[in-house]
């Protein structure tokens, strides 16, 4: 679908001349010539623009009314004037009126100091109040769910979270009720406010009448500093911004990158941050007698290379989601190099031939997250958004609302038995002129782990073909891992079938599911487990069966572990404390195929250290040198190794990330 | 006066029914409109000079030129929900003559070239709802609503739809939400109805009473419609007169009409000894206009002149028996009560003007509280999402202005009540007690 594209045009703002692209709201224009407009209500991300604050009134010659700046969209030749005494009596009055409910409880209020209305009050409000009756009374905070509270006496109505409801999240919970000044936010059938995507209006809310219950009165913003990082809770690692004090991670914002996220979180991504530093693992641990006790690190490192050097050969490694490339990069190095065992995968289900793994990661074949937005027709095959890669759900609806992109899902069984089904109902969406239609198909891993595997890769390869997405650009498939970083463990050389890059290797190794038939058999001896547990991220009974049986029967199970699940507090011999997203530094690939860097917002709990540093340390006792001293050195090496990472540095990758693809058209250019 | 046009055979027994208003000549011109181009019927609506009877008095062939042209889906909606204080003349309009509307209505959406047609009447208007289901039956029986009407090729569907009582969804855009079943709630214009209006379909929306003209105007010719009437405002206009007068009701007059000869010849004017304080020219919404403004013709033209508004043609007539204040209060809280919320200056605005007036009545308020009330009044004029916010702001605005030594004698009187007075503070200010 043709993307908005827009001549730029010269208006005059305050006496200056400023080009803006054509119909861009007057609000947003106004900041190419440094001219701030204040608002409210407006928010581009929520749609069409209501109107509704009346903060941003301007002044625009030949209209003989003020114009709210928000929806008026920028023509040539325009002359606008923000400065002048009407506009100024204009922005007081409604600062005025917006204060007249308003409680000035800003010294107990959490938005106090990162508050739009303070912010607005002080730069264009008029300095004093007139208002002397009483204001209009609440009872609260009340919870509008487990997670947000609500005082709405603090409510401007400035609309945003009940549109956020209604036109993003579409969940339809949020309305105003009642009328005029007795209006107020609450869910339609007064039940709490319960979706997958709620704790954004927290983020949307000008004033702090929408607040998280768990960041309630624990810092202000002058106690808290921000640091940016990518949440890899699932495969949508969505760039958020960290709000740390005293070295614990209070909140969780969103970094808005609109490739990767449109600004919008999800509620586990924004509120599962306490968990991620309760009852946490935070010393090595040695099997003795029976039990877990803690120990020191080189007693660990030693029995840990002790144990690796004995199984040698007849170690299988698994890879976690959670892991860094680097982290999987740097345990491929050590059990092919340091052991000569080629058995590691971070595929629960078990590998597919390297050929399908080449051909579905094709350069040409990748499409981007705006594209799903823009795109005629996307196949959703066999993915479940919401808990898969929350995200990209709202991404979608978005495409649909606006764009009216045609959604089409499908499972497995549609694909191998109705491809041409599929493939006419994809096409019907395109333009009518007959030109080629943009489509993309996201598909989900699962797709591929079944015995039919091979196959369903083979069909959809097949299915790209017939809608010519590679010749057709802003059209592309799109994988949803099963693991948040599934994709850039492959890339990182984390499968038994190929090294980094998805090169060859000598000799294919055993996949997830062989070595836990191995191990059970007694043919492998050591299991390694980088922030795996095989138990809790079991395909299904079965798989949880044959791990319940392999753990029992490994000899040696190493393991780098935040918390004691069952698996590793009955079958782990040799415990490393993990770390969470935000103490991890190294890089993430998104599914799309951008790299991104994690960078440590808080400090490592207890005496955990970062796994790129013990693995090193654990190769280097079985008498292999990583050369790796710092988090940048193992970055490095990764670079160096895989092909299309090449030439990459850390600044490079910055806090937006790059999509190899792409820095390759921008090198050549 | 000339002879009524809408309100002719008003009194007509039965008018209601399809029978007697064909006798009396009904759908007439609904046929004369079929037999002509959709081009003529639009050119005579345009040299009629029709304005809006529904309180903004834009001309109505331009309105419906407005519509884009072409096979596009259009819809047509007949705005009834009659809710401005002092207005109740599209009551009786559709109380007895609910065909007249429904021929109009016809007739309209012909020329704008309108399939699928709505009058939003207010949900308290129950009786007159269910004479113009009844009607609207009738008339969908005779083949005058429905697929190829008269043989003429235009089909159009019309749904009486009720409101659920709220001031608001007399609001063109919001009535559009509230008929959408959304929250009643104005939107931003542009886009104008016009072009995006009831489901983003190009939409004309029209007042009962203008619509009722319709069939008039086609019977007659455009041309001799435009006869009567001042050189800008055309025809006759339905008035409803109410409040201090002796025979208080509609009334149709030809528009340039003085409006002494309203209040005191038509409508009798204020009781035997009382003389008239101010006036509501347009319904509660427009400035108040006084005494010396009787003379003064009841156009368009000449409201505006004199710094008010026809409006929807409500007249309410308030005598010298009653205090401004009271006025000024039972127009603001009517407003603050209807206010929708969405916009901040006719949201926070009405309730602190209703606020700020009790305090006066509580004696509690200084003459600087006037300030600070005209001066709200102006912050919100001109600012708002909608015309409400101004529809409380201009009155009120108009009472201070014209009655401001009234105000004054108010505040003082009630702060001597209350113990508060000038006289009262003097022991205080003795004995240097402050605050």
């Amino acid at each position: 679908m043709p993307r908005p594209e827009a001549k730029t045009i010269t208006f005059t703002i305050d006496g200056r001349e400023v080009q803006a692209p054509e119909n861009m709201m007057l609000v947003d224009a106004a900041k190419l010539g440094d001219v701030e407009i204040p608002v409210f209500c407006y928010e581009p991300k929520l749609g069409n623009p209501v109107g509704a604050c009346r903060m941003c009134l301007v002044e625009i010659e030949g209209i003989p009314k003020l114009q709210t700046g928000c929806s008026t969209p920028v023509k040539d030749g325009m002359v606008v004037n923000t400065q002048s005494e009407r506009v100024k009596i204009a922005q007081e009055s409604v600062v005025e009126f917006l204060l007249v409910n308003h409680p000035l409880d800003c010294p107990v209020c959490d938005k106090g100091g990162e508050c739009p209305l303070q912010d607005i009050t002080f730069g264009w409000g008029p300095g004093k109040t007139r208002f002397v009756e009483e204001k209009r009374h609440f009872v609260k905070p009340l919870a509008l769910s487990e997670k947000i509270a609500i005082d709405r006496e603090r409510c401007i109505l400035c609309y945003r979270c009940v549109r956020y409801s209604q036109e993003v999240a579409e969940d339809y919970q949020l309305v105003l009720l009642e009328r005029g000044a007795h209006s107020y936010v609450s869910t339609f059938d007064g039940n709490p406010y319960e979706a997958p995507f709620s704790g954004n209006i927290v983020e949307l809310c000008p004033v702090g009448a929408l607040t998280s219950r768990d960041y309630r009165f624990r810092a202000r913003p002058w106690d808290v500093e921000d640091s940016g990082s990518v949440c890899t809770l699932c495969a949508a690692q969505c760039n958020v911004s960290l709000t740390v004090r005293d070295e614990r991670v209070l909140r969780v914002l969103a970094r808005d990158h609109a490739e990767v996220d449109d600004g919008w979180l999800c509620d586990r991504g924004r509120f599962a941050y306490p968990s991620l530093g309760e009852d946490r693992i935070t010393h090595p641990l040695i099997r003795d007698g029976g039990e877990l006790r803690a120990v020191s690190w080189e007693r660990a490192l030693d029995e840990a290379a002790t144990r690796l050097k004995r199984a040698g050969a007849q170690t299988g490694a698994l890879v976690g989601g959670g892991a860094t490339n680097e982290e999987g990069f740097l345990l491929g190095r050590l059990l092919r190099e340091g052991l000569d065992s080629p058995n590691i995968d971070s595929r629960v289900a078990g590998t597919l031939p390297l050929e399908l793994h080449r051909a579905l990661g094709e350069p040409g074949l990748q499409a981007k997250v705006s594209d799903l937005e823009f795109a005629h027709a996307v196949l959703a095959l066999e993915c479940d958004l919401v808990p898969d890669a929350a995200i990209l759900d709202l991404r979608l609806r978005k495409g649909v609302r606006r764009h009216g992109m045609k959604l089409v899902r499908a499972s497995l069984a549609d694909l191998l038995e109705r491809p041409a089904e599929l493939v006419a109902k994809l096409k019907e969406a395109g333009p009518a002129d007959g030109a080629s239609a943009e489509i993309v198909v996201l598909w989900g891993e699962r797709l591929t782990t079944g015995p039919d595997g091979a196959r369903a890769a083979q069909a959809l390869l097949d299915l790209a073909g017939t809608l010519g997405i590679a010749d057709t650009d802003n059209a592309g498939l799109l994988e949803i891992p099963a693991q948040s970083n599934g994709r850039g463990l492959r890339e990182a050389g984390a499968l038994p079938n190929a090294g980094p890059g998805l090169s060859s290797v000598d000799e294919d190794g055993l996949d997830a599911r062989a070595i836990a038939q191995a191990l059970s058999k007694g043919e492998l001896s050591c299991l390694y487990l980088l922030g795996a547990d095989p138990l809790t991220g079991a395909a299904d009974e079965l798989d949880r069966e044959l791990w319940g049986r392999a753990l029992a029967n490994a000899t040696t199970v190493i393991s780098h572990a935040m918390f004691l699940t069952d698996a590793i507090r009955e079958h782990a011999d040799i415990v490393f404390p993990a770390g969470a997203y935000p103490e991890k530094e190294g890089t993430v690939v998104h599914p799309d195929g951008r790299i991104q860097r994690l960078r440590p917002a808080v400090a490592k709990p207890g005496e955990s250290r970062a796994e790129w540093q013990v693995i090193a340390d654990v190769t280097a006792r079985v008498g292999l040198d990583l050369d790796v001293l710092t988090g940048g050195m193992a970055s490095q090496q990764l670079f160096d190794a895989v092909p299309q990472y090449s030439g990459l540095t850390l600044e490079e990758i910055g806090g937006k990330g790059v999509r190899p693809q792409e820095r390759a058209t921008a090198v050549a250019s | 006066m000339t002879e009524a046009l809408l309100f002719k055979d008003i009194d007509e027994p039965g008018l209601a029914t399809l029978d007697v208003y064909a006798k009396r000549g009904g759908y007439e011109s609904l046929r004369k409109a079929l037999a002509s181009t959709p081009e003529d019927v639009l050119a005579q609506l345009e040299a009629s000079g029709l304005r809006g009877r529904g309180g903004a008095g834009f001309a109505m062939g331009k309105k419906v030129s407005f519509l884009p042209k072409g096979t596009i889906d259009k819809y047509l909606v007949c705005n009834a929900d009659e809710s401005e204080p002092g207005t109740f003349k599209d009551r009786e309009l559709m109380q007895k003559s609910p065909h007249m509307l429904i021929e109009g209505l016809i007739i309209a959406s012909y020329a704008a070239g309108a399939s699928r047609s709505f009058i939003y009447i207010r949900g308290e208007y129950v009786h007159q709802a269910d004479v113009l289901d009844a009607a609207l039956a009738e008339a969908t029986a005779a083949g005058y609503i429905g697929e190829n009407i008269l043989g003429s090729g235009h089909s159009l569907s019309l749904v009486v739809h009720r409101g659920a009582g709220a001031y608001i969804c007399g609001e063109e855009t919001g009535l559009l939400d509230s008929l959408e079943g959304k929250r009643g709630n104005p939107r931003l214009k542009p886009p104008f109805p016009a072009n995006q209006g009831l489901y983003q379909g190009p939409t004309l929306i029209n007042n009962v009473e203008t619509l009722a003209t319709v069939p008039a105007i086609i019977r007659m010719g455009g041309e001799k419609y435009a006869e009567l009437g001042t050189e800008t405002s055309k025809g006759t206009k339905l008035v409803s007169v109410s409040g201090h007068v002796q025979r208080p009701g509609n009334y149709e007059i030809e528009l340039g009409t003085p409006s002494r000869e309203i209040i005191y010849g038509l409508a009798g004017g204020p009781p035997e000894g009382r003389e008239v304080k101010c006036w509501f020219p347009g319904g509660s919404s427009s400035p108040v206009l006084k005494q010396e403004d009787l003379d003064l013709p009841y156009d368009f033209e000449a409201m505006a002149k004199a710094g008010s508004m026809l409006g929807s043609g409500a007249i309410i007539v308030v005598d010298d028996s009653t205090p401004i204040l009271d006025v000024a209060l039972k127009v603001a809280k009517f407003y603050r009560h209807e206010s929708c919320g969405k916009c901040t200056p006719c949201r926070e605005g009405t309730t602190w003007t209703v606020k700020m007036l009790e305090r006066i009545d509580a004696g509690t308020a200084t003459p600087m509280d006037i300030e600070i009330m005209a001066s709200v009044q102006e912050h919100i004029i001109g600012n708002c999402l909608c015309v409400l916010g101004d529809a409380m702001a201009m009155p009120i605005g108009s009472m201070i202005a014209k009655f401001r030594d009234e105000f004054e004698e108010h505040i003082e009187a009630a702060r001597i009540r209350n113990g508060l007075g000038a006289g009262a503070l003097e022991p205080a200010l003795a004995t240097g007690v402050t605050g």
